[in-house]
């Protein structure tokens, strides 16, 4: 019983995980071409609807971090220990870019310069770059097994460095440029139906959709024979264990979102593009089953208290009860246009 | 011993930049937590007033209230998420150690979080599509959601200051927990209530002390009478409730934190007829000078006679109690918080005698410089409350049971140092932003009721970095 209780635990921390992975990821993403814009045509109008696209989800977005955050410590308070005490250069760099990032996207809005509001664009745009690298790679460090009980097994830069915490890193940078063109696809064809003035953005996010989805598979398929030199059991998982069907859905939903935009055919794309950036997550975090540091501290060893365990779950369950309609309605109104002016 | 044992040897060396940057951010983020809970609740009664008596000066309100709510929410969302990272970058040990019952009460945080931080953008936008009845009551989600997101934030805190509901293991690990337990401590009750009503009351006078000052400088339309009154009397019924709330809370600390108590009280030998000291510094020698002692006092308060005998902070083990320099802090932050809160007490009093002779605000400008003050006078209350519990409960992270010192990340304090140079920029930065906007939207709305409506063209919300839509 216990057992299967810290099992759901960790199925809602993944969930949280691959949640913020997918949501937090389309609105880095967006900056991420917010970045790029300033070397292409039409960059007025691509902040334009890069703005309009991102104000009324944002910060509900980065709220599945602080979940991801509250249920490892919950649920599982060595793994948090272990984690923080091996990798907090990543998680402290994370959050200053997390910080710079909400604040410099509220300063463009107000700058009243335009070089104050390019540097409010540059602060933006770098951050973030930075915010989902260094977070994708703290996972990443986790799977090289340099994450020890306690505290890291080698020098903590060392750790933070490693090779799959890099890969890790530049997986979250193409995935979170991926999602956002993709999603940003949809909002251009909205922003679209009203006027059709100004340049063709469905356009340009398509063929950005396209390259990123390119990019996210080679870059993908580099960090597998990574993962396979660096941690055996958990390339085993993911070819030939609980993370293949993750695993095989991920490549599979991002190659069918690349097709429909090859064929302009702007239908299912932005749910495949969860489908597939969610699936990677659960591709790792079902690979390294049953261990939450690799070959070190498993799920069950590392639960919390069992009674508090299963409140967490009760806790989470009625709270999604309440959170779910919730946000498919701000996500539905925000679709339709509804909340718009 | 000297004032600054935390420097000691002994001390991990990372102990000083944490702690200062736990104090500093949490010090910041507590700023924007009293709109973020108690704001909804004046903006959607204003939107009733509106609906139901038809008044489009109150829509108005409401509308442009709506959007500092969101804005300084947005705000509270970053600083909030720094925090629960940095449980973790500063006090790993702690968490590693006791995050399963310390954490529960965060679980419920984060889903309350999650749930206003929805419905706020739902109300923010839904002003021009939504049916205004619809709008009306998807509003009503506001308010018990900030209030259960602050119960969450309290069962953490008073688990910290009566840790309960387990037994220690083996490894120092609590086993055998009883979440009831755990989260109804002790000190549960007293908190939830002292905060909650203090949430509401810096709320209403922070929001009304706005329109204060507009009445001072002539602006006395029923858009700057509404804007004051409703918020204001909203404070000033809390006000005296407060003052009870207070002293029963500090008679709770008297029982269940003595070491905490005798801070506050600077009470340096156990003793009867113990005195209230107003104002004072501890010496090192547990003297106290440049202070008032009033006899008895303390004890009279604490117990209901003069005989009660008070714990001194002496009978402590010098190891754990708060040192005197601690206590010294902790003294003044709670004669700050006393004094104010009583000054909120004769501002309420003055409030209701105007009411029940003329049934109208008072006509003297001096009642208005003090509704002026009040709002920024509740938030230095609340900062003071807070240094109480929080240096109040040093040299522990959780009482009697863990030293702040065994929780700290043991890391080189030069990266703690960058860290926190690099947040106070930040911060600082962010605080510039947030009230230039604030300005800026005071002064377009202005412009707006001056009938110069052609000079601007962006509703209430989309003048907002919440979001504003292109054009």
């Amino acid at each position: 019983m216990n057992t299967l209780v810290s099992y759901g635990v960790a199925g809602a921390l993944l969930l949280a995980v691959s949640a913020y992975s997918t949501a937090g990821g389309t609105d880095y993403g967006a900056g991420i071409w917010d970045l790029l814009a300033g070397r292409f045509r039409h960059t007025a109008e691509v902040r334009a609807l890069i703005d309009h696209a991102m104000a009324p989800v944002w910060e509900a977005n980065n709220v599945w971090l602080v979940f991801s955050a509250v249920i490892c410590w919950t649920g599982f308070p060595l793994l948090y220990e272990s984690v923080f005490l091996s990798l907090y250069p990543l998680f402290a760099l994370a959050l200053l870019a997390l910080i710079l990032r909400g604040a410099f996207f509220a300063f463009r809005k107000v700058a009243s310069s335009s070089s104050s509001r390019l540097l409010a664009s540059r602060v933006f745009g770098v951050s973030s770059l930075l915010a989902p690298f260094s977070f994708a790679a703290a996972l990443g460090a986790i799977a090289s097994g340099k994450v020890g009980v306690g505290g890291p097994v080698v020098p903590v830069w060392q750790a933070c460095l490693d090779p799959l915490a890099i890969g890790f890193g530049v997986v979250a940078l193409t995935a979170t440029a991926f999602s956002g063109a993709s999603f940003l696809v949809g909002d251009a064809r909205r922003y679209r139906a009203g006027t059709d003035e100004g340049p063709d953005l469905v356009e340009y996010f398509r063929t950005r959709a396209l390259v990123a989805a390119m990019a996210l598979l080679a870059v993908s398929l580099v960090v597998l024979v990574l993962i396979a030199g660096e941690s055996p059991a958990i390339f085993h998982g993911m070819v030939a264990g609980l993370g293949l069907p993750f695993a095989i859905t991920a490549v599979l939903a991002v190659l069918a979102v690349a097709a429909l935009m090859w064929r302009r055919v702007y239908r299912w794309y932005r749910v495949l593009t969860v489908v597939g950036v969610g699936s990677f997550v659960f591709a790792w975090g079902f690979g390294q089953v049953p261990y939450v540091l690799p070959g070190r501290l498993t799920i069950e060893q590392a639960a919390g208290a069992p009674a508090i365990e299963a409140l967490l779950l009760v806790i989470t369950v009625v709270a999604l009860v309440l959170v779910v309609p919730s946000l498919l309605l701000l996500y539905t109104l925000d679709q339709r246009s509804a909340l718009e002016s | 011993m000297t004032p600054f044992d935390f420097l000691a040897a002994s001390a991990p060396a990372a102990l000083l930049p944490s702690r200062i940057q736990m104090a500093f951010t949490l010090a910041y983020h507590i700023i924007l937590v009293p709109l973020g809970v108690a704001f909804p609740l004046l903006t959607v009664v204003m939107e009733g007033i509106g609906l139901r008596k038809n008044d489009p000066v109150a829509l108005r309100l409401a509308r442009r209230w709506s959007v500092v709510m969101a804005v300084q929410f947005a705000v509270g969302a970053v600083t909030g998420t720094i925090l629960s990272f940095e449980f973790g970058i500063l006090w790993p040990r702690m968490m590693g150690r006791f995050g399963d019952v310390f954490g529960i009460g965060f679980g419920i945080e984060g889903w309350a979080f999650f749930l206003e931080a929805i419905f706020i953008g739902i109300y923010l936008y839904g002003w021009k599509r939504l049916p205004p009845r619809v709008h009306y009551r998807l509003g009503w989600v506001l308010p018990p959601s900030g209030v259960l997101g602050a119960f969450g934030v309290i069962i953490a805190n008073s688990w910290m200051n009566t840790p309960a509901g387990f037994q220690l293991g083996p490894d120092g690990r609590p086993i055998n927990v009883d979440v009831i337990g755990a989260i109804f401590t002790p000190a549960l009750g007293y908190e939830f209530w002292h905060l909650i009503v203090a949430l509401y009351m810096t709320a209403g006078f922070m929001v009304a002390s706005v329109y204060a000052v507009g009445w001072l400088r002539g602006r006395r339309d029923r858009y700057h009478r509404l804007g004051f009154t409703v918020p204001f009397t909203i404070g000033a019924v809390l006000a005296p409730i407060q003052w009870i709330i207070g002293d029963i809370a500090t008679r709770a600390v008297f029982e269940g934190q003595p070491a905490k108590f005798a801070a506050m009280e600077l009470t340096w030998t156990t003793q009867s007829h113990n005195p209230e000291w107003v104002g004072g510094v501890m010496r090192a020698d547990g003297t106290v000078v440049l202070g008032l002692p009033i006899p008895s006092l303390d004890s009279l308060l604490a117990g209901f006679s003069p005989g009660t005998v008070v714990k001194g902070l002496s009978s402590f083990n010098p190891g754990d109690r708060p040192s005197v320099v601690d206590a010294n802090f902790v003294h003044l932050a709670f004669d700050v918080m006393v004094g104010l809160g009583s000054i909120a007490v004769l501002l309420t009093l003055w409030y209701a005698v105007a009411w029940i002779r003329y049934r109208d605000l008072p006509r003297s400008k001096w009642f208005f410089r003090g509704a002026a003050l009040a709002g920024v006078g509740s938030y230095i209350g609340i900062e003071a409350g807070w240094i109480t519990t929080e240096v109040g409960r040093q040299p522990w992270i959780v009482y009697n049971l863990m030293r702040v010192t065994d929780a700290v990340n043991p890391v080189n304090p030069v990266y703690i140092w960058i860290m926190f140079g690099t947040l106070l920029v930040v911060y600082a930065v962010i605080a510039f932003f947030f009230v230039s906007l604030l300005l800026r939207l005071s002064a377009r709305w202005r412009i707006d009721d001056e009938g110069r409506r052609d000079e601007i063209d962006l509703a209430p919300e989309e003048s907002a970095p919440y979001g504003p839509r292109p054009v």
